[in-house]
């Protein structure tokens, strides 16, 4: 479901595999959590794979968004497709949040 | 009235937590675990703000790091016993595995129990829960009395005790009322329950006698009664309409009351308007909601057979959605209906309607589509149109999300 990439220090991209949707949500929070607790506070959240996120994905991106913005961390999110920008877009995230379309761009962000 | 007060005093509010800890990856780590298991969490990054805190906002409990610069906790634990205001309240010990002495001399100076880093997440909620006696969380029916209590009449309360009622009857699965009729318009509405609570919302608001308030939206959220949500601001909606006729200003209201009240992961998106019933106008905000659809159907110049054209306009304007960010601003904007024209708002359980192949949803298009060719229908009927063509698309009854739409049409220019 998650494949993690941290090549960068205390940078940590999870990629997503599929619909983060229903019980999946829980499994992005406790792996945001993880990564928090291994002292990755970047993060960048990989959406190439996902062709849909529900309204609790949404929250709890709103939720990890702020609470590292809070704590000098940050949140980005990478290359989300056709389904998922028009959610960002249509709920007006995207004036809050970063969105990139390569993992390049993404890790400028940080900088 | 007794029965309100009854609600009030019967329901426990959220407890606070205050977390004082140098690290401020620990600080979101737990703010972000906390917070999504319906805590409100408050961090302070060192012991003298953290004093200052728990002097100030008096929080339900403590999570304390022993390891700090200046202040270290044990020098925090002594002032917080040495102070009156503090001194009841309950400390948990946030302690690296390696500082066993410093557990026992935490335990000896008066925390409750103690936590070791690296944390299992789920251990440290189910020790805050067995500190506070706390059984499951049960929130928003007390914020929203704390918030409106002291600034909104009587009536108001008592509006939400009788909300609070209309949330169970959906929880059951009760039907919505009907639309209501006015001359000049057809209105007609279409709600679907997945499973057990709905967060859909649609609301008709009378004003005056020309201008009601037409509310719909989507109530997002994690583990929470969203129902009840739902209540919160179908009443803050009909409060905030008798102190102003400003769409936009009423979501700015929703949203600083959201803000405050909820979860940083709890928001919802709605639509706010205003119709005039005598000109047609409708007026409105959209908080990050899907964007109703004008058909415009142009009939004084019918003549000219060209009704295959599409025309209609998407209403985006507003602003983010609600409750989420207290920085959101928003705007309001109009528009004209005409006879024969067709106002559709709509949740996002319509478009988001899976279709037989994978990934392939129904869509705003496809919505579009099907409006632009049964215009001339009753709203009612466009209403059973929509909902047939859903059902052909998806290839089943069994609707997996919620739906709610509230189409409205012009029939008559000159109704007064």
């Amino acid at each position: 479901m998650f494949q993690i990439t941290t090549d960068v220090l205390n940078t940590a991209i999870v990629h997503v595999q599929g619909k983060i949707i229903g019980g999946i949500v829980d499994q992005l929070q406790d792996e945001i959590e993880q990564q928090l607790q291994n002292g990755n506070n970047k993060l960048i959240i990989d959406l190439t794979d996902v062709p849909l996120l529900d309204s609790t994905a949404l929250g709890v991106i709103i939720l990890a968004f702020q609470v590292l913005q809070r704590s000098g961390g940050k949140l980005v999110l990478l290359n989300p497709q056709k389904a998922v920008t028009s959610i960002l877009e249509v709920t007006r995230l995207t004036s809050i949040l970063e969105v990139y379309e390569t993992e390049e761009a993404a890790y400028n962000a940080f900088e | 009235m007794s029965e309100t007060i009854y609600v009030s005093d019967s329901t426990p509010s959220i407890e606070t937590i205050l977390v004082i800890d140098d690290d401020p990856d620990i600080l979101a780590l737990l703010e972000m675990s906390l917070t999504s298991d319906g805590f409100n969490v408050i961090t302070a990054n060192e012991g003298p703000l953290g004093l200052q805190n728990a002097k100030a906002e008096q929080p339900d409990l403590i999570l304390l790091d022993v390891m700090m610069p200046q202040m270290d906790g044990l020098e925090v634990i002594k002032r917080l016993k040495d102070d009156t205001d503090t001194r009841a309240i309950p400390v948990l010990w946030l302690t690296a595995k390696s500082q066993t002495e410093d557990k026992l001399k935490g335990l000896e100076f008066g925390g409750d129990d103690y936590i070791t880093k690296p944390f299992d997440l789920r251990e440290v909620t189910a020790r805050i829960n067995a500190v506070l006696g706390r059984t499951r969380p049960v929130k928003y029916i007390n914020p929203l009395i704390n918030a409106m209590g002291d600034s909104f009449s009587e009536e108001g309360v008592a509006e939400l005790g009788s909300h609070l009622q209309a949330a169970a009857e959906i929880q059951m699965k009760l039907l919505p009322e009907k639309p209501p009729t006015y001359d000049g318009f057809d209105i007609a509405t279409l709600f679907r329950s997945s499973t057990s609570v709905s967060g859909d919302f649609y609301d008709f608001i009378p004003l005056t006698d020309t201008r009601i308030g037409v509310v719909l939206g989507d109530v997002k959220g994690h583990g929470i009664p969203a129902a009840l949500l739902m209540v919160m601001i179908q009443t803050a909606s009909r409060l905030l309409s008798n102190q102003t006729d400003c769409p936009a200003t009423i979501l700015k209201g929703i949203n600083t009351l959201l803000f405050q009240n909820t979860d940083l992961e709890q928001f919802a998106t709605m639509v706010y308007g205003i119709l005039e019933l005598d000109s047609g106008r409708f007026t409105y905000a959209n908080g990050g909601h899907c964007p109703p659809i004008h058909f415009i159907t142009d009939s004084e110049n019918s003549e000219n057979q060209n009704q295959n054209e599409e025309k209609f306009e998407l209403l985006e304007t507003g602003g983010m959605l609600i409750g989420a960010f207290d920085i959101a601003t928003f705007s309001s904007d109009t528009c004209q209906l005409t006879q024969g024209d067709v106002l559709v708002l709509y949740t996002d359980g319509v478009t988001e309607t899976e279709g037989q192949e994978p990934n392939d949803f129904y869509g705003e298009d496809r919505l579009i589509e099907c409006f632009s060719k049964y215009i001339t229908l009753s709203a009612e009927s466009l209403c059973a149109v929509l909902q047939k063509e859903l059902m052909e698309f998806s290839g089943t009854t069994q609707t997996k999300d919620d739906r709610a739409v509230v189409v409205i049409k012009r029939t008559d220019p000159k109704a007064t």
